[in-house]
């Protein structure tokens, strides 16, 4: 009996009569603060692959050559809405909820070091990588299918039956070598560290 | 178009069971799907009712990216469900796998190798309101007309 | 007279009261439960085997995604691990935003629990109106981060985003309302007859039984076990005088009453946060190096622990994960439940606990 008493008067206030009829038509967008998939902004993508380094999801980024222009392309069903590219870019490519305002008042980025090790013991020489790398392919296009090259300004090559890392500082650790390598031989460290400016530079 | 097919439709339309099956996600689409159940979004006044019972469902959501354990009985649970019904792929994790696919995982993404899906939600986790869209937006197609679309 | 026949009652792994697949094997004579038993594994991803070789930055997605509801306290736990590896500082500002953050969290992870709770003993009422006050404490952690689950919030040396005053401010406001509403949520579930039948009294653990099963968290400090709240030792929660709650009683009520105060007690802390917020910067900066450490927080769910070893630049060689949620099922199946007088006490006593199948499997 008691708990009935108490039902009918907690269902009788009036707070809870005017929620009944006024809380079906509740506000449904979604606040501009969501960092949703990221969105093209009208700057240029130079085609550094911050973007595709940082990016923690397995084929969620991409940034395409399309005619003359570097163009990024997120996939959803891979993006999980992290916003690190939309943070970590450089030009502000990207953008997605508020973080790249956020970013700029704050001025936080990320700095990144990268470092390319090749196991011999489990390299099988087939130059997946030197093919694959956006790097090597716009220092030389005309880089053979077995990795070989005659140029000397590309990251790694084919030499003498083995893979050989030229120009490391080239690398901007887009890991595509290490997708495309089918023994898991070469691997790109990716040191990265959360840095903001504001502070030392005042 | 027979009336009796018009009275089915209609009572289609309000009363859409819904059942989710969790197959290996991080529980993060699990507990959105339950928001959906808040006063906020309202997923009944819609006429969806959220109960975990494969057998009394019509929509069935897939959370997840399937783990070994699921491979077979995802069929199972799919078999359980009487006709019409629908599978709604909650999330990255049915779709791609999420940041599950990589080298040394034990799931095997994505979910339509096993059960056929009408719709996706892409998201990691989506908000309710996507949820509820997809369901809304997918449900009608497949229960409107349901004997008469049949061969 | 008739004869008892001992049936042995599954529940799930597919189960309306559970949101995620577990089974529990009862055996029973009539209505009372003898013994349980406890079958896991439907969510075994392999998380730490995807983690090995991996950076920090792919690792800390990974980690929040072992458990979708206490996402936050994972990122925050293995930053630290990392952080104590690499000996990088926390600037003192981002320390408070990742406790306003974490506690945002425990208190979303806490009311969830509630709700399940509520739901499972059919109060839908007292359930609703929890879910809905966790919406508005999602509201805030969105503000905040900008995505309401999964908010990668934390990184090595600080937190990625600043708390802008106005946001603070509704904050503020919004967290108001919160102890308004539960503070009445709470009487409803004290005084409510009809939950105290369903609660008080009911899935019983003792203290020396809760030592005994190595239980941790909400459910070792409703059994009335002192000083098992990994935030006592937490330097930024020193430093907001933070105290443990705990509880005697032991049964299911006592649980969740544990739960509603540590949401009033996250409540204070984020005040006391805003209040003290230094300023400065949010990031400090610095790279991961080569070690090893295990390295403990407190998660809604209770103790988590992180065991890492890196490599020079910074890669997880090899990390393994303690999560609360597995000692806890263990001491219900085997402690709580076995006893019980009724079928129906099973499901709810299961869900007191707050188990996270996610936390469990990985």
């Amino acid at each position: 009996m008691r708990s009935i008493v108490y039902y009918v008067r907690e269902f009788l206030r009036p707070e809870w009569i005017r929620k009944f009829f006024s809380v079906k038509t509740a506000p449904l967008e979604t606040p501009s603060y969501f960092k949703g998939y990221p969105t093209r902004t009208e700057k240029e993508c130079t085609g550094c692959f911050t973007c595709m380094m940082i990016c923690p999801a397995p084929g969620a980024i991409a940034v395409l050559r399309k005619k003359d222009e570097w163009e990024p392309e997120v996939y959803p069903g891979h993006c999980i809405r992290c916003g690190l590219c939309v943070e970590a870019c450089p030009e502000g490519v990207l953008s997605s909820g508020r973080i790249l305002d956020v970013t700029r008042r704050d001025r936080t980025a990320f700095a990144s070091w990268y470092h390319l090790d090749v196991d011999d013991n489990l390299c099988m020489r087939c130059g997946n990588c030197c093919v694959s790398c956006p790097v090597n392919r716009q220092i030389d296009p005309q880089l053979a299918g077995t990795g070989t090259s005659a140029s000397d300004e590309v990251i790694m090559r084919i030499e003498g039956g083995r893979v050989r890392i030229l120009h490391m500082e080239k690398c901007t650790g887009c890991t595509t070598c290490e997708t495309q390598c089918p023994n898991r031989a070469i691997r790109v460290a990716r040191m990265v560290e959360g840095v903001q400016l504001g502070e030392a530079e005042a | 178009m027979s009336i009796l097919q018009k009275i089915k439709n209609t009572v289609r339309s309000r009363s859409i069971h819904v059942s989710y099956v969790d197959v290996g996600s991080c529980n993060g689409c699990d507990i959105e799907v339950l928001a959906c159940l808040a006063p906020r979004y309202d997923i009944e006044q819609y006429g969806i009712y959220v109960h975990n019972n494969p057998r009394e469902a019509d929509v069935l959501l897939v959370i997840g990216s399937v783990t070994p354990q699921w491979v077979d009985k995802l069929r199972d649970i799919w078999d359980k469900i009487p006709e019409p019904k629908v599978a709604v792929a909650i999330g990255n994790c049915p779709i791609s796998g999420c940041v599950y696919a990589r080298r040394g995982t034990l799931t095997s993404p994505p979910v339509e190798k096993y059960i056929p899906i009408a719709a996706q939600v892409p998201g990691c986790p989506p908000r309710p309101t996507e949820i509820l869209n997809a369901i809304l937006s997918v449900a009608p197609l497949i229960f409107k007309d349901y004997e008469e679309k049949q061969p | 007279m008739k004869k008892t026949v001992d049936v042995s009652v599954p529940l799930g792994p597919m189960h309306p009261c559970w949101k995620e697949p577990v089974r529990l094997k009862c055996e029973t004579a009539g209505e009372r439960v003898l013994k349980t038993e406890l079958e896991l594994g439907y969510m075994k991803k392999g998380i730490e085997r995807i983690m090995r070789g991996r950076p920090w930055q792919e690792v800390m997605f990974l980690a929040e995604r072992v458990c979708g509801i206490c996402s936050v306290v994972h990122n925050m736990v293995f930053i630290e691990t990392m952080e104590e590896i690499s000996d990088i500082p926390v600037p003192p500002r981002a320390a408070y935003l990742r406790v306003v953050v974490n506690e945002l969290d425990r208190m979303a992870s806490h009311l969830i629990a509630n709700f399940s709770y509520c739901y499972t003993i059919e109060h839908e009422t007292l359930a609703m109106y929890l879910l809905n006050t966790r919406e508005i404490v999602l509201d805030n952690l969105e503000r905040i981060t900008g995505s309401r689950i999964n908010t990668a919030y934390m990184i090595p040396g600080g937190v990625r985003f600043d708390l802008l005053p106005e946001d603070a401010a509704a904050m503020l406001a919004d967290l108001v309302k919160v102890e308004d509403e539960m503070k009445r949520y709470v009487r409803i579930f004290e005084t409510g007859p009809l939950i105290a039948l369903r609660s008080k009294g009911i899935g019983f653990m003792s203290r020396e039984e809760a030592i005994r099963s190595h239980t941790v968290g909400p459910t070792a400090r409703a059994s009335g076990v002192e000083d098992s709240d990994l935030r006592l030792r937490h330097p930024t929660y020193q430093a907001l005088d933070f105290k443990q709650i705990t509880r005697t009683e032991g049964d299911n009520f006592a649980r969740i009453m544990v739960r509603f105060q540590e949401v009033f007690q996250s409540i204070d802390l984020i005040r006391k946060c805003v209040e003290t917020l230094p300023d400065g910067p949010i990031r400090g900066g610095g790279l991961c190096k080569a070690g090893e450490a295990s390295y403990a927080g407190e998660a809604p769910r209770g103790e988590l622990t992180y065991t890492i070893k890196t490599d020079e630049y910074g890669r997880v060689v090899d990390i393994a994960i303690r999560t609360p949620s597995i000692m806890n099922i263990e001491a219900c199946a085997h402690t709580m439940i076995k006893g019980a007088t009724s079928i129906a006490d099973v499901t709810s006593t299961f869900i007191s606990s707050d188990p996270c199948v996610a936390c469990n499997e990985r």
